[in-house]
């Protein structure tokens, strides 16, 4: 309206910004794929090639190690995503349907807290209740329930429960959004036509929320698959991730190049995930546009 | 007549969907509050159920050397962060908003994409710049690379108070005589101060519990807090880490507080 399409002098803000991503995002990334592809640090070491065989290492996994990492990571990140779907959207449903706006403002705030509570401590907390000491052995054994501590750390499950309490509030804040746009005069007509709560729900607002479930899995399943904290203190050494995998390349076998490899690997399946995302929440916004 | 019929199966239906979101809602708060428990129980090791309350172990954090030199460490990084993403973050958002930028919808996705790629990645490519640069892992590093994590939170909060605040303000601002600048700062800058601010916390926080992004760039006995915690955890499970993590939080439910006094929590609705 003002300025036409000519950018404003106001446009010139964005240049702090610009600087710091172009040099500490764009080029970083670029150095690292640059780095998966050769033998050593080619700036220090002047013996160092251009060569594929990172690559070849993680394809052909003589170890045995690297495609079952790959699918651990995988199935960690499935799980969580589905429990998180499962437990989030409940929560969800309640929180965009609540009348009372103190109400919505504490099951917000119980969901945000959480949110704003570092990962380590999260998972220190996870640690606390699932060990063979934890909380619910020692009352089960208490209780005379079992007599011998359940596994419930130091594996794939404990991983998984401590990854869902971390990730659900994402699920939790996309699908509240999107819900709490569904006019609830659809499921109320539904209602009156003589469909039961349940099934008004099941055939109305379910199919509705679908962009939702959508965006907040995939969140999810991109947050989860990069976790690294989680699966390293609740897996122990019985779980073995991508992430963990590129930490112990750059921390005990100090190998960055391979790490670096590892990193592209991880990328590309993000990076699929991130596009699908962008193209749910695209068409969302573009719904909500003709609405 | 059918309404109070149906009454009866509806009301257990819905008692049931309550109970079910009670539930979960523990879920979500139990494992905070035992923490505390942890905190506050004098054993040495942990163990349920408490057999007392001591502040032994907020002594211990407060008086370990290693602990107290990451939090510092930690509270200071947090600090410059704070500070330089509602610099750049603001800036860059006020731009996006009202610069007429070509390619709004990239850049916007572009400056928002630190978010969506995988944190420890983020922490790997920087920590391979810094290694073939030369420039090793200098605190400087760390908190830049922080700043960039951040960034995209006040971007997002100031974009979300820019897109609902009115312009008409603004342009009677200028019809009525006001210079540029002066619109900028006497009306631009106090509406969009509250979404910057909020900002400005959520970045304090991202960095004050930044892990991924720290874990390659930290140099032994310059770690964060959030590293040192970890690294104590592999070995130790003691309440140490308990009142840590209780320092934390209550820092965070603080700063949860704030928010909700400066712009209502309302606005975080939507990611």
């Amino acid at each position: 309206m003002t300025g036409g399409t000519r950018p404003s002098p106001i446009a010139w803000l964005v240049a702090p910004a610009a600087l710091l991503f172009v040099l500490f995002f764009v080029v970083p990334f670029g150095v690292m794929a640059m780095m998966s592809f050769y033998s050593g640090n080619p700036v220090t070491n002047p013996n160092a090639f251009a060569t594929t065989r990172h690559y070849e290492r993680f394809i052909f996994d003589t170890a045995g190690i690297f495609h079952d990492a790959l699918w651990s990571t995988l199935r960690i990140g499935l799980v969580t995503t589905v429990v998180a779907l499962l437990i989030g959207y409940p929560l969800a449903h309640w929180m965009a349907r609540m009348q009372s706006r103190l109400g919505h403002a504490l099951v917000l705030m119980a969901v945000i807290a959480p949110m704003l509570t570092g990962i380590v401590v999260r998972t220190f907390a996870w640690m606390t209740i699932l060990q063979d000491k934890g909380v619910i052995n020692t009352l089960l054994i208490q209780w005379g329930l079992i007599e011998k501590p359940l596994p419930l750390m130091y594996n794939e499950f404990g991983t998984v429960v401590a990854l869902v309490h971390i990730y659900v509030p994402f699920m939790v804040l996309t699908l509240t959004g999107v819900i709490g746009r569904i006019d609830e005069r659809l499921e109320q007509a539904a209602r009156s036509l003589g469909a039961g709560r349940f099934r008004a729900f099941v055939e109305v607002t379910l199919p509705l929320s679908l962009p939702g479930i959508l965006a907040g899995s995939l969140l999810v399943f991109a947050l989860s698959i990069s976790a690294y904290v989680t699966p390293s203190l609740m897996g122990g050494t019985n779980v073995l991730t991508l992430p963990m995998l590129i930490a112990q390349q750059v921390g005990t076998s100090f190998n960055p190049n391979f790490a670096g490899a590892l990193g592209v690997i991880l990328l590309l399946v993000s990076l699929v995930i991130v596009v699908a995302y962008n193209r749910i929440l695209a068409r969302l916004s573009g719904e909500q546009g003709m609405a | 007549m059918s309404a109070t019929r149906n009454k009866r199966p509806l009301d257990a239906g819905h008692a049931a969907y309550l109970a079910l979101n009670a539930l979960l809602l523990t879920f979500l708060l139990a494992p905070i509050a035992i923490v505390l428990v942890f905190a506050l129980n004098p054993t040495p090791y942990i163990s349920f159920p408490p057999v007392g309350v001591s502040l032994r172990w907020f002594g211990k954090f407060f008086a370990g050397t290693e602990f107290m030199n990451a939090l510092w460490l930690s509270l200071w990084v947090a600090s410059v962060v704070l500070v330089l993403s509602i610099l750049i973050g603001g800036a860059c958002a006020l731009a996006l908003a009202r610069g007429n930028l070509p390619g709004r919808a990239f850049l916007t996705a572009f400056f928002m994409s630190p978010l969506m790629l995988p944190a420890i990645l983020t922490g790997l490519a920087l920590f391979q710049a810094y290694l073939l640069s030369g420039i090793g892992r200098p605190v400087w590093g760390l908190i830049l690379a922080h700043t960039l994590v951040a960034v995209p939170y006040v971007i997002r909060t100031t974009l979300a108070v820019l897109h609902n605040f009115d312009r008409r303000i603004e342009e009677a601002a200028a019809v009525l005589g006001a210079s540029p600048a002066r619109v900028f700062f006497e009306v631009t800058l106090p509406l969009i101060r509250p979404g910057v601010f909020a900002g400005g916390v959520f970045a304090f926080i991202v960095s004050f519990d930044q892990f991924p992004v720290s874990l390659f760039l930290v140099v032994p006995k310059g770690e964060t807090l959030p590293v040192v915690l970890f690294n104590y955890m592999k070995f130790d499970l003691d309440g140490a880490i308990a009142a840590a993590s209780m320092v934390s939080i209550l820092l965070a439910l603080s700063v949860v507080l704030v928010l909700e006094r400066l712009i209502g929590l309302k606005a975080y609705v939507k990611l």
